[in-house]
């Protein structure tokens, strides 16, 4: 059973949304996990982030932000954060995300006891591969954070002595691959 | 000028779904669906592999991730003329089938029963009453006393300590809510036990494409699943009755809770059996294929024109000339350069936006027509096509919920209601019903299979030089999906996506025919303005998906949907 879970959500086909895909392959590529954390490039699950975050101890989401700032800024934002703000109208199965994801299982029972989300404000979310330069350098702070707090859980992640290349499939282009 | 409402949930960076109705005499008169998104899969995907594609498709959309990849391998294979060995044919089946069983319980318990059921008045409701209730509805063994009790004692503490959560948001106390206390106490109850079922499915598709939500083991020709029933680390015997057990343990929560549920919501509002029929030609396509070659099926496809069962036409294989050659897209009132309509293998996306202006341009979504007309599509169109074509499994289980609604109702119900609000809802249960027997029908067929010493999952594509055309359908949890690629010397040239909700949430056409969305809201009531819950109760039963890609979060609480009364 994973107690930690490090997640990665947005869409890599939609510019700056990919923010939390990016953070997760460049973990994967230069460090190794302790079996317990799990570590994942969950896409964009809308509700169905229950069922990949229930009954961890503790969850860390690197995510794209909408908040006041530059293009690029890293925010970082605990559970009480996130519940403040009431759950959104229902229109489609993605307008659920992590904060009703949260309150979903608030009430079913487990949820994740301590929450950290490191977010990037996006400059732009367009139908296209790759991030902009500022979110793309913010990329080794949100990466900094997770470590750090990944130490402060009790999980070390250890860096890879030759790291592995990043498989950033979705920027290959042909004969790449 | 008559009163106008919009709703318009901006929980992302960018907007989807918008909806504007007309309302006069506390009823709709006229209504607009626009997405207001933009995505055009064939920038991205031009000139790449076609071997590649899934991956790309699969990542449109978040929620459905499987019914993206699955449908590419299968347009990709049509293209070039490939079978596949039918092992690979059953594995993807069962996918497809536990995937669909997932977002259906999710669709129906998380996301659309707070339209009926009032979460406050199950505070009202006295547990035993409740279990005596749900023990005469179903043999379900989590309907007893003690679950009710517990619930209701949640529920309790939540309201007390002044929060309610997930529910904050809710419609609670609108004069629209019909239930009594006990059925709402018995949906809440459900609403939890539903989120531990989901989980099930979604293991199967997790233990067959060896990650979710993105699976792992598709290739063009196949499935990447290497079989051997003795090693631990292909699929074997241990993970094969896995699967067996959990397909079995989400049948039995279907069959005994999900269908009588929603019997029982249909019978306490017997007017939204009669609101929000809309389009009523149909189209589904088959699927659960059979053989190799996609011309064996065990879920019927075809069309339904103009609500007339007897008008049922077939489409038969997935090289289907009747269903290949009636599909255009028009983009007379959506923000693409032109006003054309065409053939998607002849289509561009050339993106120029306007403003919102409901006489000309509105939506990011092109309007699909076959034949040039709208069809509805989703879980309603596939059940009545199955139940015009005299299939069996639908048959079954169509006059298991209407039964079940009859009886409650004291009325009889029968297949005439299904066009409406409701009889969608109904008919996505009826769906799960079908797929949660025919998961396991296909388990068997493959583990029998693999018993005669078939092993084989993969066969090598092979790309010839020149120009091969190929277009693949499924049939998704939300209806009738179909991709269409045009290869040129191995690569992919175009590439379109028509999903079911393009077909349902689009625009007008060329002709100023509603989609069906438009045409659904049509005679709605509105009872409250400010909070138009009957509104939302017929695009929800459609299950609209075309949010499909943004997902920032809006960490700090501004403001995260509109609902504005002009």
């Amino acid at each position: 059973m994973n107690e930690i879970g490090v997640l990665g959500l947005g869409n890599v086909l939609m510019g700056d949304d990919a923010f939390g895909p990016y953070v997760i392959k460049h973990l994967e590529s230069a460090f190794r996990f302790p079996p317990p954390v799990l570590v994942l490039d969950a896409g964009t699950p809308g509700l169905d982030l229950t069922v990949h975050i229930r009954g961890l101890r503790a969850l860390i989401v690197a995510d794209a932000v909408k908040a006041p700032g530059p293009p690029g800024e890293v925010r970082l934002y605990r559970k009480a954060d996130l519940l403040k703000a009431a759950p959104t109208l229902r229109m489609g199965p993605h307008e659920p995300g992590l904060r009703e994801a949260l309150l979903t299982l608030e009430f079913s029972g487990g949820a994740p006891e301590e929450v950290l989300l490191v977010g990037a404000i996006p400059d732009d979310v367009v139908y296209r591969v790759g991030l902009s330069a500022p979110v793309q350098e913010a990329v080794p702070a949100a990466v900094a954070e997770i470590l750090h707090e990944l130490d402060r859980l009790g999980a070390p992640a250890e860096p890879r002595e030759t790291p592995l290349a990043m498989d950033l499939w979705w920027e290959a282009v042909e004969g790449e691959r | 000028m008559s009163p106008r409402i919009t709703i318009d949930p901006i929980t992302r960076i960018e907007g989807h779904l918008r909806i504007d109705v007309e309302v006069n005499g506390g009823h709709v008169t006229d209504a607009w669906s626009s997405g207001q998104m933009w995505r055009g899969i064939e920038v991205i995907l031009k000139g790449r592999d076609p071997r590649e594609a899934w991956l790309f498709t699969q990542r449109i959309c978040g929620v459905c991730t499987t019914v993206h990849a699955i449908t590419s391998v299968r347009a990709v294979e049509n293209a070039i003329g490939l079978e596949i060995p039918i092992n690979a044919q059953y594995i993807r089946n069962i996918i497809m089938a536990a995937h669909c069983l997932h977002d259906h319980i999710v669709h129906f318990y998380q996301l659309s029963a707070l339209d009926w059921v009032d979460v406050v008045s199950a505070l009202k409701a006295d547990p035993r009453a409740t279990a005596a209730l749900a023990e005469t509805l179903s043999p379900w063994p989590k309907n007893g006393y003690r679950e009710f009790a517990a619930v209701k004692d949640k529920l309790t503490g939540y309201v007390n300590a002044g929060q309610l959560g997930i529910f904050a948001n809710g419609y609670w106390g609108h004069p629209a809510m019909k239930l009594p206390p006990e059925i709402n106490l018995l949906a809440v109850t459900h609403y939890l036990q539903a989120l531990d079922i989901q989980r099930q499915a979604n293991k199967v598709v997790a233990i067959l494409g060896s990650k979710t939500p993105n699976i792992q083991n598709l290739a063009v020709g196949g499935v990447a699943n290497a079989i051997n029933l003795d090693n631990p680390s292909t699929l074997n015997m241990d993970k094969l009755f896995m699967i067996k057990d959990l397909l079995t343990e989400v049948a039995a929560f279907i069959q005994q809770v999900y269908l009588v549920d929603v019997a029982a919501v249909a019978a306490h509002y017997p007017d939204w059996l009669g609101y929000g029929k809309g389009v009523t030609n149909y189209l589904a396509v088959p699927d659960m294929p059979l053989d190799t070659k996609g011309t064996q099926f065990d879920l019927p496809g075809g069309t339904i024109m103009a609500g007339n069962l007897g008008s049922v036409k077939p489409i038969t294989s997935f090289n289907d000339a009747y269903f290949r050659d009636n599909v255009q897209e028009s983009i007379a009132h959506a923000w693409y350069d032109g006003d054309w309509s065409r053939h998607p293998y002849e289509e561009d996306t050339v993106p120029q936006y306007t403003d919102f202006d409901p006489a000309k341009k509105y939506s990011w979504v092109k309007a699909p027509r076959f034949s040039g007309q709208p069809m509805q599509v989703g879980p309603l169109a596939q059940m009545l096509v199955g139940y015009a074509s005299g299939h069996e499994l639908t048959k079954k289980w169509a006059t298991v919920v209407l039964d079940t609604a009859s009886s409650l109702a004291k009325t009889k119900l029968g297949p005439e209601v299904l066009h409406s609000t409701l009889g969608r809802h109904a008919c996505r249960a009826v769906r799960c019903a079908v797929l949660s027997d025919l998961s396991l029908k296909h388990w068997g067929l493959l583990a029998e299979n693999i018993g005669k010493g078939d092993l084989a999952i993969f066969n090598e594509p092979v790309f010839p030089s020149g120009e091969q055309r190929g277009f693949g359908f499924h049939e998704a949890p939300r209806g009738a999906l179909s991709h269409w690629v045009v290869i040129r010397d191995g690569k992919i040239h175009n590439y379109q996506c028509v999903v079911p909700s393009t077909w349902n949430a689009g625009p007008r056409d060329d002709k100023g025919q509603k989609g069906p969305y438009e045409a659904s809201l049509v005679g709605n009531p509105v009872a409250d303005p400010q909070r138009p819950l009957e509104v939302l109760r017929t695009v929800h039963s459609f299950d609209p998906c075309l949010a499909c890609a943004i997902h920032a979060v809006d960490a700090e609480g501004n403001e995260m949907s509109r609902v504005n009364v002009l």
